[in-house]
């Protein structure tokens, strides 16, 4: 009774795991029998609550988007060889979802067809040459049939990023990564695009059949095994240059170097394409903002209109990650604050308070106009934070200045004498006009 | 003299007040009316460009107050910089048509705040005309006055800034100027500190209506200290000056806008300057009734020595301390016309500050221009205190007027004056009447009239239109010094030339300045139908629908006010040009490449761009035409990277076409400009993408823009709305085709709307026993 109580919550847990909103997946394949060599991938998809439709590349019936409105939130292409997409897809289709904020991971191979290769490229990389594969004659499996295409690659070639590739697998120690495929060449400009995985220094990417003539395109660490791809709108794509790396057969081989030796009793692939695909399904990595407030010190609200130059300021942000299905208070140390009109005025880390709200207190700068508290938090494996408030800084009103201030005591004083004296000087003129008669009598007696 | 008094009686009296009644309400008539043509034709409605903020702000003040105006930040100005409104503005116009509004509200009479604005200036022209004939009367005589506010009621001169919907501070202050100088003059004749406070009151109304207040306080010094270099000093002089310079200083330094400004800038100091001298030349004069004859002239030697001595030190100090502001650049550009041009564009880009043509002379004042210098002859000629100061007055308008174009406003009235004075005297001389029994019909009483006058003629007469029928029937056979014939030939001769005064005045205003400029125009030259174009309003409404509340609109500073009046959004950039250094921000980025300009304009967060393309309809303010200004004002403050003379030909011509400058046919305005305008073909015969404003085809007519899209382009093309697009959409830097080390293949799709089905190559075959990837 209590087991099967405990394995329903773990259940429900499990099924938790993925948002109920961004469970829709279409599964797209060559051909039915990669759902079954996939198995263990798909397998581990669907215990985390993802609902996996599979449909074959071609099939005149795909759909993306009925009336306006994506049928799914993730799309998984497992099909290297098509050529043309099936249905309503398109490689602009996919842009599209993408740029709609749809998250693709796609697996190609050696021979991967042309759509691949055009929606790679929009993407911000490129597919190696036809038949090219990534060889390394220093790491290959023992398993390998001679074109040392069969590699291995070492868990710290993957990106320094937990939130992508899982706390445990980047180690020294990890089991190796089991690779066949092509490798991924990435545009040197885009600064979107992640290595998720290099290879090792001594491998590079070229035709197995040929006698290397030209040089390869991608040589040593800078051939990408897999690449990611996060948009501005914080759209995940991966690209993988191996269908092979999610195979049931990478997850659960036996592993060795054929040069060293080295022996592992499974090749590390399993952990790592499960973080990958919760990474690129937005289930680890993702951040938002749950709450922003700011007042004056000692306030509850913010002013109606403005806040006035030198008001001491408060400025509290909540940020939640997601873990585990549910939005979880996020903890870092590094956030900044910056206080923005074309240049920002005040630059501080926001302050952890309760666990998840940052804080920071600053006062407004002595000038005014309109400026905006801007909260640009961007770290690898996590979603692009941008957060602006903007706010109006106004000047002091005609009350709000200094009434008696201490260099005007002079003309105080000489205002005031000033009323006196005329006061004073009437109070004469008019009393004593007799006086100044007697004067003048005085005078003539003298 | 005592003829006149003897033939004053209550009737007479009676007459000519009526007579002055009806001539001032005429003119107030005929001056209101002749400022409606705009309103006619098209609506009640706010003009041009500035009208609008003030517009806006009388509205902002009578809705929340005037202390919240007092206070009042409008963030929607200047973004990011805001603009304290109440402290960078002249209240006097809003305070009174709020007042106006008050008033009337208060007697229940519910009319819109906008039909008072609408409505102020031509009212107050009426006002003016009233406070002309008052001076014109101080001056010379009550004919003179009358004369001077016919005049002044329909002068185009004057009329320019004054027609209905024309709603800014000239409208109400040159009456203020002419009332202050009537007060003056009537001060300094008097003595009285009683008409020296009025006019101090009067000056205080002018301070807080128009920058141009600075004319006031320079030009009634420059007339004291003229008085006193003539050696006309009296305790007159003393009395009214020393009232009004100390009152009119404390009143002007309440007006928040001006503040400190009269006791530490340049253009205030002659003031004060004055007042020291008019105080040491009084306490002289005093001294010299009590030191005898040498101990003063050893004391007025050595102390007048020393305090000039002095006076130079101090004010070079001061200035040099920086307690003393030296000279604003607009005042430089009054003494040099070509200092503005080179060193502050921003100045020298604003038609209004351009010198003035001869022709605008003619043009603004006719007939008035050729009669004024006679006027001045006369005032010469017959010269006592208050005609220095009207001397003083016309000879340095002119000069001003002549410097800049929009200084002829302050010229206006002192011409309608002279001139008034100068038609007076004329009729004076050919209207003389013989019989003295016919006098006492006619004669108003003129008991003002100076002493000189009377020996030229026996008595001064009016000239009034009722009266000219009167003179023509007068008999031809009486004895006089000039034949009868040819008085009436003269007569006829100015009655048909201030006729055609009255026609020229009506055709300038009807043609020339009765334009809203926000509604345009034109006749069609096949049909004569007459064909609105309101693509501003259009343009404008657009913007105040379709986009979000705190959108931000970027365009060149001439379209900020009404950005903000129209569509209430925030501007980057307006009329009120008091920062440079923001609008050459602007004009840097309209002024740059697509790229380069998308950097500043992310850093200003802007959401729109506006910009106004005449080459549909050939409306020749467009855009295009003023962007020679937004480069060199841009230049001005980013010298490294814009140059005025990359956007000339190697010949040194501005054009548009294919043998434009590469960096013109490719800056953000050009572009904007034109965009999808190659594609358009205006007639049958013509290329297509004619630009009809420059005559020419333009030289980039296919580009596509990367970093805005067109958000909305008005009927006739005339205003253009780019949206800024947002960092996020340009999701994913995508490779091109061109930068790929692969090379595409070309692939060409073989599905159709029947044959849906996609295409997987060599799709494998599951076989039993072996590897599916191989």
């Amino acid at each position: 009774m209590w087991k099967f109580l405990l394995v329903a919550i773990l259940a429900i847990n499990h099924c938790n795991a993925v948002l109920e909103s961004d469970a829709n997946t279409l599964v797209l394949l060559d051909n039915l029998a990669i759902r079954e060599t996939h198995s263990i991938f798909f397998k581990s998809l669907q215990d985390r609550g993802f609902k996996l439709t599979y449909k074959l590349a071609d099939d005149s019936g795909l759909l993306l988007s009925r009336y306006g409105e994506y049928l799914y939130k993730n799309l998984i292409i497992f099909a290297p060889s098509v050529e043309e997409f099936g249905g309503d897809i398109s490689v602009e289709r996919l842009a599209q979802f993408v740029d709609d904020g749809g998250n693709v991971l796609v697996a190609g191979s050696e021979k991967s067809g042309d759509a691949l290769r055009e929606f790679a490229s929009e993407c911000g990389f490129e597919l190696d040459e036809e038949k090219a594969a990534v060889i390394d004659h220093l790491h290959y499996d023992v398993s390998d049939t001679g074109d040392h295409t069969t590699i291995l690659t070492s868990a710290l070639n993957l990106i320094d990023a937990a939130s992508v590739v899982g706390n445990e697998n980047r180690k020294a120690d990890a089991a190796p990564l089991l690779y066949r495929g092509t490798g991924l060449i990435a545009d040197k400009e885009n600064p979107l695009v992640l290595k998720l995985l290099t290879a090792e220094s001594s491998a590079y990417s070229y035709n197995p059949e040929q006698s290397v003539s030209d040089y390869p395109h991608a040589v040593g660490r800078n051939t990408l095994l897999i690449a990611a791809l996060q948009a501005r709108n914080n759209a995940r794509v991966v690209f993988s240059g191996s269908l092979q790396f999610f195979a049931d057969e990478s997850f659960t081989m036996a592993v060795q170097y054929a040069q060293n030796g080295a022996f592992f009793k499974q090749a590390g692939n399993r952990p790592v394409a499960e973080s990958i695909s919760k990474w690129v399904f937005g289930e680890s990595g993702r951040l938002r903002v749950a709450s922003v407030r700011h007042h004056k010190v000692g306030e509850k609200n913010p002013p109606e209109q403005a806040y006035t130059i030198t008001d001491p300021v408060v400025y509290t942000i909540a940020i939640e990650e997601l873990v585990q299905g549910k939005w979880q208070p996020f903890k870092a140390n590094d956030i900044q604050l910056e206080f923005v009109r074309i240049d920002p005025f005040v630059r501080t880390f926001l302050k952890q308070t309760k666990s998840g709200s940052y804080e920071a207190r600053f006062k407004i700068p002595d000038v005014y106009g309109v400026y905006q508290f801007k909260v640009d938090y961007n770290r690898v494996g996590y979603t692009h934070l941008y957060n602006t408030t903007q706010v109006s800084v106004r000047p002091l009103e005609h009350t709000q200045y200094e009434r008696f201030i201490p260099s005007a005591f002079p003309y105080y004083t000489s205002a005031f004498s000033m009323m006196i004296g005329v006061f004073v000087f009437s109070f004469v003129f008019l009393h004593f006009k007799e006086e100044t008669r007697t004067g003048k009598d005085d005078k003539k007696t003298q | 003299m005592n003829r006149g008094s003897k033939i004053l009686n209550t009737k007479v009296a009676g007459y000519s007040s009526l007579i002055t009644f009806a001539v001032l309400l005429i003119a107030w008539i005929a001056g209101f009316s002749s400022r409606l043509f705009a309103v006619i034709r098209f609506e009640s409605i706010i003009h041009e460009f500035d009208p609008w903020f003030n517009y806006r702000a009388t509205a902002y003040m009578v809705q929340h107050g005037w202390y919240k105006f007092l206070n009042w930040f409008d963030e929607r100005a200047w973004y990011p910089l805001g603009r304290i409104v109440g402290g960078t503005v002249y209240p006097g116009l809003m305070i009174t048509s709020g007042g106006i509004h008050y008033l009337l509200h208060i007697l229940n009479i519910p009319v819109h705040i906008r039909d008072i604005c609408v409505f102020l200036a031509p009212v107050f022209s009426g006002l003016t005309s009233i406070s002309t004939y008052l001076l014109t009367k101080e001056l010379w005589s009550p004919g003179a006055g009358l004369f001077a506010a016919s005049f002044i009621a329909i002068v185009p001169g004057y009329i320019s800034r004054s027609v209905a919907g024309s709603y800014d501070n000239e409208g109400i202050a040159i009456f203020a100027l002419q009332f202050t100088y009537f007060l003056w003059v009537r001060s300094v004749k008097t003595g009285s500190v009683f008409w020296s406070a009025g006019a101090a009151i009067s000056y205080f109304y002018m301070v807080s209506a128009w920058g141009g207040y600075v004319f006031i306080i320079n030009l009634i010094p420059l007339h004291v200290f003229m008085l006193l270099i003539m050696g006309r000093y009296s305790p007159r002089l003393l009395t009214s000056y020393s009232t009004f310079y100390i009152l009119g200083l404390l009143f002007s330094m309440q007006i928040p806008f001006v503040g400190f400004q009269p006791i530490r800038t340049s253009e205030h100091m002659a003031a004060m300057g004055v007042f020291v001298l008019l105080m040491a030349v009084a306490a002289l004069r005093h001294l010299q009734t009590v030191l005898s004859r040498n101990e003063f002239k050893k004391l007025f030697i050595v102390g007048g020595l020393l305090s000039a001595v002095l006076v130079f030190v101090a004010v070079v100090v001061l200035t040099m301390m920086g307690v003393v502001a030296p000279w604003s650049g607009r005042f430089y550009s009054l003494w040099d016309t070509g200092y503005a041009k080179i060193h502050i564009p921003i100045i020298a880009s604003v038609s209004e500050h351009q010198p003035t043509t001869w022709f605008s002379f003619f043009f603004d004042l006719h007939i008035l221009v050729c009669a004024f210098p006679v006027g001045l002859w006369y005032c010469v000629k017959r010269v006592n205190d208050e005609r220095v100061f009207v001397i003083l007055y016309a000879i340095s308008a002119v000069y001003f007027a002549g410097v800049m174009v929009r200084l002829m406003l302050t010229l206006t009235p002192v011409v309608c004056m002279l001139a008034g004075v100068a038609f007076s005297g004329l009729l004076d001389v050919f209207l003389q009447e013989d019989s003295s029994k016919r006098l006492a019909n006619t004669v108003n009483s003129v008991q003002e009239i100076d002493e000189q006058e009377e020996s030229l003629e026996k008595k001064s007469l009016y000239d009034k239109a009722g009266k000219l029928r009167h003179r023509t029937k007068h008999d031809p056979t009486h004895e006089t010094g000039i034949s009868s014939n040819l008085k009436s030939i003269v007569i006829l001769a100015v009655l048909m030339i201030l006729m055609m005064f009255a026609v020229h005045c009506t055709w300038v205003t009807s043609n020339a300045y009765s334009s809203p400029s926000i509604v345009l125009a034109f006749h069609n030259s096949q049909d004569g139908s007459r064909n609105i174009l309101d693509d501003f309003r259009e343009a404008y409404y657009w913007l105040s629908q379709n986009t979000a509340d705190d959108a931000r609109i970027m365009s060149w500073w001439d379209y900020g006010y009404q950005i903000a009046g129209m569509a209430n959004r925030t501007t980057l950039v307006d009329n009120n040009t008091w920062n440079n250094s923001h609008i050459a921000l602007v004009g840097k980025a309209m002024s740059s490449t697509e790229e380069k300009s998308y950097e500043i304009m992310t850093s200003l967060d802007v959401d729109y761009v506006l910009v106004i393309f005449g080459g549909v309809i050939g409306y020749s303010g467009d855009d295009i035409n003023k962007f020679l200004w937004m480069v060199r004002i841009a230049e001005g403050e980013h010298p490294k990277d814009i140059k005025e003379s990359d956007f000339f030909t190697d010949r040194g011509e501005f054009r548009v076409d294919a043998e434009g400058a590469p960096a013109l046919l490719n800056c953000l305005m050009y572009k904007l400009s034109y965009y999808r305008f190659g594609e358009l073909k205006l007639d049958y015969r013509g290329p297509s993408g004619y630009d009809r404003t420059r005559n020419a085809v333009i030289g980039n007519k296919d580009f596509e823009l990367k970093y805005l899209e067109e958000a909305y382009t008005t009927e006739h093309w005339l205003v253009r709305i780019y949206r800024v697009k947002k960092p996020f959409e340009f999701n994913r830097p995508s490779l091109k085709a061109k930068d790929r080390l692969i090379p595409p293949t070309n692939f060409i799709s073989r599905k159709n709307l029947k044959r849906r089905k996609g295409l997987i190559r060599n799709r494998p075959m599951v076989v039993k026993g072996k590897r599916t990837l191989k």
